[in-house]
């Protein structure tokens, strides 16, 4: 069963598969042979009275309809969905809001040719050759405008080009990071406008099925140093309440150098509960000498779609290493929507 | 035999004897006359007379014929053939003119030479010049003198009178009772009238005297033929 | 003296012993108000409430894109663009008929899919993709799961209702690519509805927007096509609510009547009472007390009767605007309070104003005067002829009146005028009676008999009563007439005009009702198709597309222009022949227009319309104007090939066929037929085109005919009431008349000849008044308020019908009073004083 649906859709659509040739900046960008992409992005900001804010962008395309023929107008092929959040720390708010579009005339995609991801008026327009990132979102209730230039080059996690997420050939994504982007710009929020400066990460995964069906969730860690180093973890969560052994991480140290963590490198433990999130962790890479506390300010950063709901906020670091990252945890108040997981 | 005979006549209205057992003749060409107090029956006694209205009990004998057993058809027949009427308030009718006044019953009647007719009774009365007036033009001797040519324009063998000088002044009064008089003698009409008048007693073949519904007396004073 | 007393003795014991009679002017107050709220009620959720029918699930946003033969997708993708949060909302809009019961829907392609990220539970992108998948309003009554089979254009499939909307009416809703694949429409959109933040004022917001948008495109606030149609619609409720009013103002005639009646009759009642110490003020206040009481009590039951009427009148109203106007759902009948109170006092005011001249004579009336009635009639009398000058001098005002220009559109004077004839008529009314009842009162008499000559008599006797009674009731038959005669003049026209509009031999259109601004099309290949089929010679396209010009909605229309050249005939408005004027179409941007179009935006031969066609602005010249009757909404032409420059469309909306000379029309029909098997096409046939439009032409007119019918019953419910008060207070001159050998036959006959005699006289009367209110009607008012052109001609058929069944109704009327007058008993009334 599990395989004819492999098949199915791998009729229309290409797995991920090991060998992968990246090519950048095209690998940036679309990849409709792929049924699910996404473009992650995360940050935490300050502005210049040191107010604190936390913000997602995040631009998902899932592939439904693959037909022969050529698409008219408004046909459906795939649906473009984003999802966009605001973290106001030290106003104690979250604010978030999602949209879905179908490309249409344009309505929403993904470009090469015009260097471009977009959900209506979300959208980052990147400069390929200075290698920035301009980034627009905008909602009734606030808006941010944020200029994100790459410190470091791109990350390929995982081996060979895929990041592995369950047993079985093609049950990977491939999965590209920006993981230190220096971030300034404008947060506009209750009619003030915040000029702000951080960093912020990027996450770029384009894949056919990737997770199997005893898996129930994750936990992903996207954490920057002080030190000019960054690690990024992801536990998947099994039915039974292990943990898989897919679950693996990256560290990228200050010159850009990375290093795959495979599950037994790393630990991750979870503490203090909010709702049936566990808001606390505290990540071990015994051999990197890393054994930090995540704590978060605001509990409340639980993002509540019409399709799915999962936490994802900006968390502070203590301990052994001091920085900012960023926690998603899903699968906990609600299942991993289908087109995730197949 | 009588014109008009009346046959142990009594009429109740609403329980109260308006006539009681009243037995009375009236020859042809005799004039008349009623009196007795207001209420004393005579405006009824009138009415039953002309068929207008019917006895409780008793029978009245008009022309030969027992009026309450006549049809209604038979009844406006009668009423167009035999009976004419004069009217204490004159009742002539506002919308037309003197001599249509007097034709009306010829007309109703559907009788011919209505016109010709109208006109030599106004003759009679002396109003033949007034035939195109309208009533509210006339005075009320006049009117009255139009209402009486017009009582007697189908030669009716019966005329009844109902307090015909009663709105009247003395004076006119008179005059219109002589023309009455005339009229009984030179047409041989026969004439039952209703009065208050002392005169009018006066110039009567017979005098019926009411009261209470009752007749109390029939006088035959010594002018009479 | 004590006011409730005189109150008691003058009009309540009167109302009380003349239950009848108070019974029939309550009644009268009663259905004049009736018919004031039910064309209100009706004409408010018919159209005031309205919105075209595909504004539903439109919501209350704030602007909205439009663009004649639809906005580019291309429009969406850039306001999407915009740094503001906006929302926006794509629309697809037509209509659909439903197969089962063949009634028109609107058909609405929204985005589910952005639908589905702000309604939660409305997931699964692919739901809506699935063919044959519809979403319904909830009126629409069917549940998840229904089949229901539609016909959208000239094509017909079932659906499954997958789910219900509340709000959506009862429209069928399906995604945006299924619809615009469905109705050919491409990547283009009908409307984009814009909500827009409320950080900026609206105008700052239109000059963003309108900054964004390209040339072609219309930018309007939202509910400005809903303004439009109410716009268009003025008029029309305009002219509906007057024709509402003839009743209520034969009412106020009745009124009048019965009470100046009530007060002749009880004049020395009133004399007695002054003689007592009653005072003017209280005899004026008792009689207008009276007036209000039967006006309070008419009011109320106007009010419910008029609830009662307005859902009947809802589908005649509803019927006109469908055709005439726009598509239109009609909102529920909302009675409100307001309305409810207004209803009351119009009968308390209309009833109390009526009353206020007889009123006021009656205050006059001085101690213990015992007037004789004819005295009063001779009043009359005298000022007859000064009435009649007056008459005259309001006829003349009326000439004046209607030489003035409209009003804001409305034709205010023409009304005006309408009313100074009336008042005119009604003024020279007692001349007309007394000449008139005089002069054949001996011929009357001869012919018919003595009761005949008493019967005009009486009429001219007691003049004052009978000549207000002959103003209503002439009145009544002078709308009806003029009304009639402008209808039947109207028709006429059409047909005429259809006689020469209509050359083809064989009409088609996509199957399901037509509708004024519904336009839906036939296969592209359609004419094609025809054109091979032997008998064919001819076949020209015509495409109408729904375009706003000056804030008003009118038809842009393409039609082939030789073929119409060819085989047009009738000249144009101003004498040109049509093969000249179609030759100039052809290659150019000239256009004709409708006189309609033109009456109602000012245009003339040779000037310039600026049309937004295809996302460019483009300048045709008219170069005539045609007569047209199809719709109100007016016709902007040009060819078929100008048309498909801008607008590429090659749909046709309606396809004409001509046969070739000597070709057989049935065989050429059933080869059509065959041609477009499986296709939904209407196939008329020349004759039954021509049928079909006038069958909607008289479904147009028919709430004017209910309404006239109304106002011509309440008349004769007055002459019934007014004959029955003059058998009551003739019973004097009844029992006189039995006296003087009357049967009761005769008696009988009287009244009936009054009657009879009335009825004439007001037909008289009315047909005169009704000839020259038509010609109000159709040169002046129709002109002003609507700008068609009707040739006048006399519809002797419907008028000498319609004539003769008020005469046979007003003698029934007489019926009962007769009955009534024979079973007076003379005596009793002789002698009574």
């Amino acid at each position: 069963m599990k395989i004819r649906v492999l098949l199915f859709a791998l009729e229309f659509y290409r797995a991920a598969l090991p060998g992968y040739h990246y090519e950048f900046p095209r690998d940036h960008f679309n990849h409709p042979e792929f049924q699910t992409e996404w473009w992650y992005y995360t940050g935490n900001l300050r502005d210049t009275q040191g107010r604190r804010f936390g913000f997602e962008l995040t631009f998902f395309r899932q592939g439904v309809d693959r037909g022969k023929e050529p698409a008219a107008m408004w046909d459906v092929r795939d649906v473009w969905l984003a999802h966009l959040a605001l973290s106001d720390i030290d106003g104690g708010k979250f604010l978030h809001t999602e949209r879905l579009n179908r490309s249409g005339p344009g309505l929403a995609g993904s470009s090469l040719a015009q260097a471009r991801v977009w959900n209506g008026n979300w959208n980052v327009q990147w400069d390929l050759r200075t290698n920035t990132q301009q980034m627009q979102a905008i909602d009734p209730r606030f808006s941010f405008k944020l200029n994100l230039r790459a410190l470091k080059p791109p990350v390929i996690h995982g081996l060979n080009g895929v990041s592995q997420k369950a047993e079985g050939l093609g049950r990977a994504s491939h999965y590209v990071s920006f993981t230190r982007l220096e971030t300034r710009g404008t947060v506009v929020l209750d009619g003030r406008t915040f000029m702000v400066e951080g960093l912020s990460w990027m996450d770029h995964e384009f894949f056919t099925h990737q997770l199997d069906a005893a898996q129930s969730g994750w936990d992903w860690f996207s954490l920057q140093f002080d030190d000019g180093t960054e690690l990024m973890l992801f536990r998947l969560r099994r039915k039974n309440g292990t943990a898989d052994p897919y679950s693996a991480g990256t560290y990228i140290d200050a010159r850009g150098q990375t290093t795959r963590l495979a599950r037994d490198t790393f630990s991750v433990t979870p503490g203090k509960l909010w709702n049936q999130y566990p808001v606390d962790w505290i990540v071990r890479v015994p051999s990197l000498g890393i054994e930090v506390e995540l704590t978060t300010r605001l509990p409340q950063q639980e993002f509540e779609s019409k399709q799915n709901r999962y936490w994802e906020g900006a968390v502070e670091i203590g301990g052994s290493r001091r920085g900012a990252g960023y926690l998603e945890m899903t699968g906990y108040a609600a299942p991993v929507p289908s087109i995730i997981k197949k | 035999m009588a014109l008009l005979r009346f046959n142990h006549v009594s009429k109740l209205y609403s329980g109260a004897p308006a006539l009681d057992d009243v037995s009375l003749d009236v020859e042809r060409g005799q004039f008349v006359v009623l009196v007795g107090r207001s209420g004393c029956g005579k405006s009824t006694l009138l009415n039953v007379a002309g068929a207008m209205d019917f006895p409780t009990s008793g029978e009245v004998v008009l022309d030969g014929v027992v009026t309450s057993s006549l049809s209604e058809t038979a009844l406006t027949l009668l009423r167009r053939g035999t009976v004419g009427f004069v009217f204490q308030s004159f009742q002539l009718l506002p919308s037309l003119s003197v001599l249509e006044n007097v034709e009306l019953p010829l007309l109703l009647a559907r009788r011919p030479r209505a016109s010709e007719t109208a006109l030599d009774r106004l003759r009679q009365v002396e109003m033949e010049d007034y035939g195109a007036r309208m009533p509210y033009q006339l005075s009320g001797g006049q009117m009255q003198r139009v209402a009486i040519a017009r009582a007697l324009v189908h030669s009716p063998a019966l005329l009844l009178a109902d307090e015909p000088t009663g709105n009247l002044d003395s004076t006119t009064g008179d005059v219109i009772l002589k023309l009455l008089q005339n009229i009984a003698r030179k047409q041989q009409t026969t004439i039952l009238m209703a009065t208050h008048s002392v005169e009018a007693a006066e110039i009567a073949d017979v005098v019926v005297r009411l009261r209470d519904g009752r007749v109390q007396e029939v006088l035959e004073p010594a002018s009479g033929p | 003296m004590a006011y409730q007393k005189i109150f008691y003795r003058l009009i309540l014991r009167p109302l009380w012993r003349e239950r009848l009679r108070s019974a029939l002017m309550v009644a009268t107050v009663a259905l004049g108000v009736a018919v004031v709220l039910a064309i209100e009620l009706a004409g408010e959720a018919a159209a005031g409430s309205f919105r075209s029918s595909v504004e539903t699930l439109a919501g209350s946003g704030d602007f909205e894109v439009t663009a004649t033969g639809g906005v580019p997708a291309e429009v969406l993708a850039r306001l999407v663009l915009l740094p503001h949060a906006f929302k926006l909302r794509p629309r697809i809009e037509d209509y659909a008929v439903i197969a089962a019961s063949n009634r028109v829907v609107p058909f609405l392609g929204v985005d589910m899919l952005a639908d589905a990220g702000a309604n939660p539970g409305n997931s699964g992108a692919d739901e809506f993709q699935r063919g044959g998948s519809i979403w319904v309003g909830k009126d629409a009554g069917w549940k998840p799961g229904s089949r229901v089979r539609l016909t959208v254009n000239d094509g017909s499939a079932d659906y499954t209702v997958r789910g219900v909307i509340e709000g959506a009416g009862e429209a069928i809703i399906t995604d945006l690519a299924p619809a615009a694949r469905l109705l050919g429409r491409g990547s283009n959109l009908d409307r984009i509805l814009i909500d827009v933040p409320p950080s900026r004022p609206a105008d700052q917001w239109e000059s963003i927007l309108r900054a964004a948008l390209p040339d072609g495109m219309t930018l309007a606030p939202r509910g400005a096509r809903t303004e439009e149609n109410r716009r268009m619609l003025a008029a029309f409720r305009w002219n509906l609510r007057v024709l509402s009013y003839i009743a209520l103002l034969v009412g106020a005639f009745l009124i009048y009547n019965t009470i100046s009646v009530s007060v002749v009759r009880r004049r020395e009642e009133i004399g007695v009472l002054r003689a007592l110490g009653a005072t003017r003020l209280s005899v004026l206040g008792a009689f207008l007390s009276e007036a209000a009481c039967l006006g309070l009590a008419g009011g109320i039951a106007g009010v419910a009767l008029g609830r009662v009427m307005a859902t009947a009148c809802l589908r005649l109203v509803a019927a006109t605007v469908d055709s005439l106007y726009v598509s239109s759902t009609p909102a529920p009948i909302a009675l409100t309070w307001a309305v409810a109170v207004a209803g009351i006092a119009i009968g308390v005011l209309v009833s109390v104003v009526s009353a206020l001249p007889p009123a006021l004579e009656a205050s006059r009336v001085v101690p213990v005067e015992a007037m004789a009635r004819g005295r009063r009639d001779h009043d009359v009398h005298m000022h007859r002829w000064r009435d009649l000058a007056l008459g005259a001098a309001l006829a003349v005002a009326a000439g004046l009146a209607s030489r003035q220009p409209p009003v804001a559109g409305k034709p205010l004077f023409g009304y005006l005028a309408v009313l100074l004839l009336i008042g005119g008529a009604v003024l020279a009314t007692p001349a007309l009676v007394s000449v008139l009842s005089r002069a054949t009162a001996t011929a009357a008499g001869r012919i018919f008999g003595v009761e005949a000559m008493l019967a005009s008599r009486s009429l001219a006797g007691s003049l004052r009563r009978t000549a207000v009674l002959v103003g209503a009731l002439s009145t009544a038959i002078a709308m009806l007439s003029a009304v009639g005669i402008m209808v039947g003049s109207f028709r006429q026209t059409v047909l005429l005009w259809m006689e020469d509009r209509l050359r083809a031999d064989l009409y088609l259109r996509p199957a399901g009702p037509a509708g004024a601004d519904r336009h839906p099309t036939l296969a592209p290949g359609t004419a094609a198709r025809l054109q091979r089929i032997p008998e064919v010679a001819a076949v020209d396209q015509f495409r109408a597309y729904e375009i706003s010009y000056n804030g008003l909605p009118a038809t842009l229309g393409g039609s082939d222009a030789r073929i119409a050249g060819r085989y047009g005939q009738r000249p144009f408005l101003s004498g040109a022949r049509p093969a000249d004027v179609f030759a100039q179409l052809p290659g150019r941007d000239h256009v004709i227009v409708s006189e309609p179009f033109a009456n109602k935006h000012g245009v003339k031969r040779g000037d310039t319309l600026e049309l937004p066609l295809g996302g460019r602005r483009i300048h045709f010249r008219v170069i005539e104007i045609y007569g047209d009757y199809s719709n109100e909404r007016g016709y902007i032409i040009m060819d078929r090939g100008t048309l498909l420059k801008y607008l590429p469309d090659p749909s046709p909306s309606n396809v004409a066929v001509y046969l070739r000379p000597g070709a057989n029309l049935e065989q050429g029909r059933r080869a059509v037929e065959n041609a477009l098997a499986g296709r939904k096409v209407m196939v008329f046939t020349n004759r039954s085109l021509r049928k079909e439009a006038i069958r909607i032409f008289d479904r147009t007119f028919a709430i004017t005919y209910a309404l006239e019918a109304v106002a011509v019953f309440v008349a004769i419910m007055g002459v019934a009431g007014a004959l029955l008060a003059l058998v009551i207070d003739r019973r004097r001159e009844f029992g006189l008349l039995r006296f003087l050998g009357a049967s009761t036959g005769q008696i009988r006959r009287i009244i009936l000849f009054e009657a009879g005699l009335l009825g004439l006289l007001a037909e008289i009367a009315g047909v005169a008044l009704g000839y020259l209110l038509s010609l109000l009607l159709i040169y002046v008012i129709n002109r002003q308020s609507f700008g068609w052109t009707i040739e006048f001609h006399w519809p002797v058929t419907v008028l000498l019908s319609a004539l003769s069944i008020v005469y046979a109704a007003t003698v029934l009327a007489a019926l009962y009073p007769s009955q009534v007058a024979t079973q007076l008993v003379p005596i009793e009334v002789i002698h009574e004083d």
